[in-house]
């Protein structure tokens, strides 16, 4: 079942830049401060957290740090599918969003393993597509973590997981997001 | 006749608006919601800004560092503390007076008695 997920994500992956199937149908804007960055549709019967800028802290570092806004996608009534965006503030191209990545997989997956890296283009962006496969909270999952280059130094981390046992349809809806995804500048 | 009629007429459209009413206190939402969303809270967090050090708070001044080498040794307390010193003997073991004891095991609270 995973090799299949597998195979249908890197196939769907091909198919990017082309259009998906029309099951995300209600545009949203990520902004910053006010500025539109990009947009991207939520599929049907999916519920969006839009979250917003603000301050976390370790409590054991007493260590205060600012987190962009996080976007969260996740299918009504299953937690087996889920899909985030950011912007982080300050990471400008490509390799700094990578590294980006690097510092925020050991909290999404644990174990994660990387099963192939592709360079693509999402909405007519320059994009890195990492694959992989982990564990998160005792159950399989494949994640797919995508860097899009926005232009005047901003870039778009997403963040696709589909734990072991999801309905092979989420493919289709993750790939509609990312087939509708457009930059706002 | 009329007037049965006008009776039932009255009964049904009063039955059905008490029906619509009623319904209207029931939510139409389904699903599960927002609950615990492990994955939209780790993707709050991060270590980037630690190693890449990007002026995104511009208000704090930077931590100072910790004092190399080790810490001082601690002061001797001004009290020294007692020594160890064997426990008093205790007095012989004598028959103890007859003492109520509270019942082994209460009726928990919050609980009605029973009738008595």
């Amino acid at each position: 079942m995973r090799i299949q997920f597998i195979s249908a994500l890197a196939i769907c992956v091909a198919f990017w830049t082309g259009g998906g199937p029309a099951s995300a149908d209600t545009p949203v804007t990520y902004t910053d401060n006010g500025r539109a960055l990009f947009s991207f549709s939520v599929p049907d019967f999916w519920a969006l957290r839009t979250g917003g800028p603000r301050e976390i802290e370790d409590t054991e570092l007493g260590d205060p740090r600012a987190v962009a806004r996080v976007m969260g996608l996740r299918p009504v009534t299953d937690d087996s599918a889920w899909m985030g965006f950011v912007s982080p503030v300050g990471v400008a191209s490509i390799d700094d969003g990578l590294r980006y990545l690097q510092d925020i997989d050991k909290f999404l997956v644990k174990d994660p393993t990387v099963t192939g890296t592709s360079t693509t283009r999402i909405g007519g962006l320059p994009a890195r597509v990492i694959r992989g496969t982990g564990m998160r909270e005792r159950r399989g999952v494949n994640f797919t973590a995508t860097v899009i280059d926005l232009p005047n130094g901003r870039v778009a981390v997403a963040v696709a997981i589909l734990r072991d046992g999801a309905d092979p349809a989420y493919v289709d809806d993750l790939n509609a997001v990312f087939a509708s995804f457009r930059s706002l500048q | 006749m009329t007037r049965k009629l006008i009776k039932r007429a009255v009964l049904a459209l009063g039955l059905g608006a008490a029906s619509l009413t009623l319904s209207a206190c029931d939510g139409v939402t389904v699903g599960v919601g927002y609950g615990y969303d492990p994955f939209y809270d780790s993707m709050l967090w991060n270590d980037y800004y630690h190693d890449v050090n990007v002026d995104i708070d511009i208000d704090r001044p930077d931590r100072p560092r910790p004092p190399d080498g080790r810490p001082p040794a601690r002061p001797v307390p001004p009290i020294a503390k007692p020594p160890n010193r064997p426990p008093v003997s205790r007095p012989p073991n004598r028959p103890r007076p007859p003492v109520a004891r509270p019942p082994v095991a209460r009726p928990p609270i919050h609980r009605p008695a029973g009738r008595r």
